[in-house]
């Protein structure tokens, strides 16, 4: 049995009586404390992840030189916005606008803050909570490779994690490499929705020799090694941001086609259908006004472990080598660098990363188990 | 029945078509191919010099064009991609070997073999030095002389691709493909097999008692764990599991990696087993993890379903044991869904561990395969591909076999 879902304008004078089931599932997930407490965790963090030019960066807060402020980190934080950021131009400042004599590259804050206090003339420099950012390395001063956890640095700044084999911070790469991924899986399972869930719908809806033929593709396309294949691909091509998201994409959006498939079969069906064709609403209009609300349960259960395989699936690409361009903070990157010196007992470069990644993967998946159990309950709980 | 999974089979083949086209293809079509690597290497032998002189990307200008046809002779890039495809399958005539040769001199054609090419009024006629007889199946085509020496390529031309069991010659080891697979199988397989037969027998008993004690403490722990594990890429629980017991810094129990010991031919029997089972335990982890926590929920839920049914509520109502109910009644019918998954992870363990045998550094087939694709070994990465095909097609099959063993009440149609 499932209801229609009432938009809230139409449900407006009964809304205090019965609640509709979406409000009802939603009720049930927050019920189910582990999950609605991951998400909860999960939803920060990654919003928190949008300031982190703000919090985790070496460029500093507020720079306040010869009676003038200036504001490094804001000028990257607005320069890091997705879509709009190319509209702020740089945010680069050499060393010598504020200062540091000699110093035609960019400025190191970190010893402008110390160069100010020294020279007691009312400039001062405010950093961000921690003042290193995950792009530079060994060549900025103060940067030592393999400093341990807590290590102190030699410009006096403690390391959380410790530095890596280019004396890059682990703790920022980590950081930074957790917005990467997370934003990278969430736009891959978006990415395999719009394409997954029309051919779905259409396979569904239609049937037939269209769909037996189809059927058949699909198969061919499931057989495919599709990791080994990308990996492959990758190692020629070289991909950025956008390729690989498009390259892994076109490989998953097999596993939701087949499962909005079954769902338009059997709801196609129905007799809300029949009355919707009889009336001559057209196949388009059908399909997506009137089926697709009725097939959310898939379309929803399935999104959290496509984001945990979209997340797999990059930190394998990245440790491989054939992910993201380079400087790119990856953990799949930082764990390679990790297993290349683990048997030298430099463990923290293996063990950063790792848990980023097993704790968000965690939540993910208690978010998704939580997300089935709300939306699905005639299973005890199931795994794909 | 029979009739039904003689049907699989056939669509089997259409199937393994389609698949090996799609990973021909976009390998094939893929910039930055064999043949422009080779080109890229070249253009690097042959000096910077024109590179300064702002040529750089003019391939044409710096590399003779009799050159870049042999190059893309050598990898087939002469001819359309259908044609390659075909050929790459065995199912078109292809050069399987060729030689520049002079006329009036021998030449060898390896094995041991020479081939005298001579001239004729009409053409030219191949003939085998050692016995005087005439060599058939070979091609002549004559070559532009180089240094007022007549030139001819001879070569012979045959039906061999990977229907015939030619997955070619490695670039990098030089050897046929088959062999150097066929070396590394039985140290996957021994990795796959047990971590196969381990992951069925904790996952079925965990799930089981999971089951059984549902909702209790037992069971959210344990569910807590397998979503862990579920979570994490088996390759990545590995390198971890390595820097916990596999390095001094913090329990060094294990070895780092490796399959067995370096002096491992010296051991007695008894140290032998141990020895493999001592560099195996990490491994076996890495790889079960991947199919546990599906295996596991699987078999609790199947468990628990059937447990609500009425036949189980008969079989307490007439007295039988609670042992006996469970083991025997409500089991047999809940191991039906995990008997069903069998092919699908043979596929798994046996097609999917190229990360976890380079993590622990194991020279099996997949960590060959993964290497090839950093040296860029195209006949072994075909090779693997086929491989992982094959391995999932037959695995799907198992999997409806192995489920009409079991449940009688299945009918494939």
């Amino acid at each position: 049995m499932r209801l229609r879902r009432r938009t809230a304008a139409s449900s407006a004078p009964a809304a205090v009586g019965s609640p509709t089931i979406l409000q009802r599932r939603w009720r049930k997930f927050k019920s189910l404390r582990r999950g609605y407490y991951s998400l909860v965790v999960l939803v920060s963090a990654y919003v928190l992840s949008f300031f982190l030019p703000l919090l985790v960066n070496n460029k500093a807060l507020v720079v306040h030189y010869n009676g003038q402020w200036y504001f490094p980190a804001v000028k990257s934080w607005l320069v890091s916005l997705p879509l709009i950021g190319g509209l702020f131009g740089t945010d680069f400042y050499s060393g010598e606008q504020f200062g540091q004599v000699g110093n035609s590259a960019e400025c190191n804050y970190r010893e402008l803050k110390r160069q100010y206090e020294l020279e007691q003339q009312g400039n001062f420099v405010i950093l961000p909570l921690y003042p290193y950012s995950p792009f530079e390395d060994i060549s900025v001063e103060g940067n030592v490779p393999f400093l341990a956890p807590l290590q102190v640095g030699p410009d006096g700044f403690v390391r959380l994690l410790g530095t890596d084999d280019r004396g890059r911070d682990v703790f920022a790469r980590m950081a930074y490499g957790f917005q990467i991924s997370l934003s990278f899986a969430l736009l891959l399972a978006l990415l395999e929705y719009l394409i997954g869930v029309p051919i779905g719908a259409m396979l569904g809806f239609f049937g037939g020799r269209f769909d037996i033929l189809a059927q058949r593709l699909i198969e061919i396309w499931a057989t495919v090694p599709f990791l080994f294949l990308v990996i492959i691909v990758a190692s020629i091509v070289r991909p950025n941001f956008a390729l690989l998201l498009l390259l892994l994409a076109l490989f998953t959006w097999v596993g939701i086609t087949v499962l909005i498939r079954a769902e338009f079969y059997r709801e196609k069906a129905k007799d809300y259908v029949a009355a919707a064709v009889a009336i001559g609403v057209p196949r388009w209009k059908i399909m997506f006004k009137h089926i697709l609300p009725n097939s959310l349960v898939p379309i929803i259960t399935y999104f959290p472990f496509s984001v945990v395989a979209g997340i797999g699936a990059l930190v394998s690409l990245d440790f491989l080598g054939f992910g993201l361009p380079p400087p790119t903070p990856s953990w799949g990157e930082m764990m390679s660098v990790g297993l290349q010196h683990l048997a030298t007992g430099k463990w923290w470069l293996m063990l950063s990363p790792m848990a980023a990644l097993f704790v968000t993967l965690t939540l993910i998946v208690f978010i998704g188990e939580s997300v089935r159990e709300a939306f699905d309950p005639r299973t005890f709980s199931r795994l794909r | 029945m029979r009739e039904y999974f003689l049907r699989r089979l056939l669509l089997t083949i259409p199937t393994f078509l389609g698949a090996t086209l799609v990973v021909f293809v976009i390998i094939q079509l893929a910039p930055g191919g064999p043949l422009e690597q080779q080109i890229m290497a070249l253009r690097m032998a042959m000096g910077g010099e024109a590179a300064a002189g702002g040529l750089a990307g003019q391939t044409g200008a710096m590399i003779p064009e009799s050159a870049l046809q042999e190059l893309r002779r050598y990898y087939g890039f002469d001819k359309p991609i259908w044609q390659r495809y075909l050929a790459w399958l065995g199912v078109w005539p292809r050069e399987i070997e060729s030689y520049i040769a002079q006329p009036g001199r021998p030449r060898n054609v390896g094995e041991g073999k020479q081939i005298l090419v001579r001239k004729t009024p009409s053409g030219y006629e191949l003939i085998d030095p050692a016995t005087g007889k005439p060599v058939s199946g070979w091609r002549v085509e004559p070559q532009p002389s180089e240094g007022g020496q007549e030139r001819v390529r001879i070569s012979r031309v045959g039906f061999s691709g990977i229907l015939t069991g030619d997955f070619g010659t490695s670039y990098v080891y030089r050897e046929p493909v088959m062999k150097l697979i066929l070396e590394r199988l039985p140290v996957s397989l021994q990795f796959g097999l047990i971590g196969f037969i381990l992951s069925y027998t904790i996952c079925i008993y965990l799930g089981i008692q999971k089951a059984l004690s549902h909702g209790s403490p037992f069971d959210l722990v344990t569910s807590t764990l397998i979503f862990i594990g579920y979570s994490i890429p088996g390759w990545a629980l590995g390198a971890f599991l390595l820097m916990l017991f596999g390095t001094q810094s913090f329990v060094e129990l294990f070895p780092l990696g490796g399959f067995q010991s370096e002096f491992y031919e010296q051991l007695s029997l008894w140290e032998k087993i141990l020895d493999r089972a001592w560099h195996f335990v990490l491994p076996t982890i890495a790889y079960t993890i991947g199919s546990f926590a599906s295996l596991t929920v699987l078999m609790k839920n199947a468990l628990l379903e059937n447990l609500s049914q009425d036949y189980i509520r008969t079989a307490f109502a007439k007295g039988l044991a609670e042992r006996r109910v469970i083991w025997l009644h409500a089991l047999r019918n809940s191991i039906i869904p995990i008997a069903a998954n069998i092919g699908y992870i043979i596929g798994l363990f046996l097609a999917g561990s190229y990360l976890i045998e380079l993590v622990f550094n194991i020279d099996g087939v997949g960590k060959l395969s993964i290497e090839a694709v950093f040296a860029r070994d195209y006949p072994i990465v075909f090779a693997f591909t086929v491989l992982a095909v094959l391995i999932r097609l037959f695995g799907a099959i198992l999997s409806d076999l192995v489920l009409a063993l079991v449940d009688p009440r299945i009918r494939f149609r």
